[in-house]
């Protein structure tokens, strides 16, 4: 093909998106509402993955101690803790101290611990674990380890928990994958018939073009463009109103979501880089579909 | 430049062309001839290959059209122009959009599609309406847009159906006179006509075709 009928190409394939503006428009609409909510739930799947994952990069573990532990054994369990790379002893709780935190976060209710014979809760070390690089301490090792120590009554730690949400992780990332797919898959089909819409509607031209010598790829390769221009418009306005959306949503996060707290951050490029390419991509895909189709006829 | 051995086309029961066998030499001018459904249409339409025979074999300037692929043909349509009896024009495109488009086609710089498409509009009178669009035009006019877009590629053999069928006597003549100049610079001509005013008026060769056979020559 000769690289100087590109104007020519470019030309055609903006006067169809011109001609056919209205058809255009309802195609990049329902592929920009496919992105958005594809986009939508990849933020929300990068945020939450984030925040699990830097949880588990700081990871707690409460040491919680028999009642009448004498000093001598809470020693040798401090001590072991302290030879621990990267683990710091955060607090040590007294019985008192526990009854007292307790009190504070019952608030109104503390009233109902006054009938308690005597203080039920045990003395524990809270332990915060900062791994540096090759240096990732094994909770579950440790914990079993602790607990063959006297005095030690039970070993909790954070990433129990963590791989419960680990395995939930995994279970929206298999969703997101059908998500992606059912939607790629709509879009695909929209690009489709919104070309071969256009394709009808030019069907005399194309047809006169036949018998003055065009060649099928001559003929074809405007309607190529015009699918990609489909997928770089639509591709654009939906990293765009993600963007303007996550910059709404990060403003008012406190009120709406009351995560405040944690660190709400837009997907990074490489993501939006690829929500982009894929538009582009299904663009064109679903154009040589449409024209493959028509030309088969 | 143009030859047909036994050539046969049935249109599913219809039988629209039966055992034509032809022979037209570079730079001759032919009439086909007959009545409406004789098959005169359906000729053409094979020599330019928008048709294929049902059997026997059409070879233009040597070129076997039962043996070659699509791109080829399209190709090959390069060197052969078709004149439509419903002219066949872009109506959202100019009277010179629609010319420069068979030079387009061909991937020709457009600095040469401007001098060439302008050229072939000059040699049918319609350099003045360049910028019209064809349903601005009289049916006269319009179809000699079709034939300048016909001409532009210089083809080796122009084919015309019915030129002017949907012409007064005063334009027919403009038209074929038209033919006559395109025919004096070497184009072979082949023009399907049921008009015996026009045949009446030429002392060219004429191919007479009946109910799809071919029943003989003047």
């Amino acid at each position: 093909m000769k690289l100087r009928l590109a104007p020519y190409f470019i030309r055609q394939a903006i006067q169809n998106v011109r001609k056919n503006w209205l058809v255009h428009i309802v195609g990049v609409s329902t592929m920009v509402i496919s992105f958005l909510i594809f986009g939508a739930f990849l933020l929300l799947f990068y945020n939450v993955d984030s925040w699990i994952h830097g949880w588990g990069d700081s990871l707690s573990m409460s040491v919680y101690l028999e009642d009448g532990i004498d000093g001598t054994a809470k020693e040798k369990v401090l001590s072991l803790i302290r030879g621990i790379p990267g683990a710091h002893i955060e607090r040590t709780i007294t019985k008192k101290q526990a009854f007292l935190d307790l009190k504070r976060a019952l608030g109104r209710e503390a009233n109902i611990l006054d009938g308690l014979p005597r203080n039920p809760l045990p003395a524990s070390i809270e332990v915060v674990f900062r791994p540096s690089e090759g240096n990732k301490p094994d909770p579950g090792k440790l914990r079993k380890k602790l607990e063959t120590f006297a005095g030690v009554e039970e070993v909790q730690y954070s990433e129990e928990w963590l791989n419960r949400f680990e395995g939930l992780m995994r279970v929206f990332r298999l969703a997101g994958l059908i998500i992606g797919g059912l939607l790629g898959l709509g879009v695909l089909f929209i690009v489709t018939n919104t070309i071969k819409l256009t394709i009808y509607s030019r069907q005399e031209e194309i047809g006169i073009m036949k018998l003055v010598g065009a060649t099928d790829w001559f003929v074809k390769t405007p309607f190529l463009i015009e699918g990609s221009i489909q997928g770089v418009v639509s591709g654009f306005l939906s990293i765009l109103i993600l963007y303007s959306g996550y910059i709404i949503l990060s403003v008012k996060k406190a009120d709406i979501l009351g995560l405040a707290l944690l660190d709400f951050v837009f997907i990074p490029n490489s993501y939006t880089l690829t929500i982009f390419l894929v538009s582009v991509a299904l663009g064109l895909l679903g154009s040589f579909i449409a024209l493959g189709r028509f030309f088969r006829i | 430049m143009i030859q047909l051995f036994h050539l046969f086309k049935n249109f599913g029961a219809n039988v629209a062309l039966q055992d034509i066998s032809l022979r037209i030499r570079k730079g001759e001018f032919v009439f086909v001839t007959g009545p409406s459904g004789a098959g005169k249409t359906t000729l053409l339409r094979l020599m330019f290959g928008v048709e294929k025979p049902t059997s026997g074999h059409i070879l233009i300037n040597g070129i076997n059209l039962n043996r070659i692929g699509r791109k080829k043909l399209d190709l090959l349509r390069r060197k052969v122009g078709f004149v439509f009896q419903d002219f066949k024009l872009l109506t959202g495109r100019t009277v010179f959009e629609n010319v420069a488009l068979a030079l387009e086609v061909r991937g020709e710089r457009p600095s040469y599609v401007r001098k060439k498409a302008h050229l072939a509009l000059r040699s049918v009178g319609l350099v003045k309406k360049e910028q019209s669009y064809p349903l601005q035009l009289s049916g006269g006019e319009q179809q000699r847009v079709a034939i300048a877009r016909a001409i532009v590629n210089d083809p080796l053999v122009l084919l015309a159906d019915e030129p002017t069928g949907n012409l007064d006597p005063d334009l027919t003549r403009e038209i074929m006179l038209l033919f006559r100049t395109i025919h004096m610079k070497g184009t072979t001509v082949v023009v399907a006509t049921h008009s015996r005013e026009l045949l009446q008026e030429t002392a060219q060769r004429q191919v007479i075709l009946n109910r799809g056979r071919l029943i003989g020559e003047k």
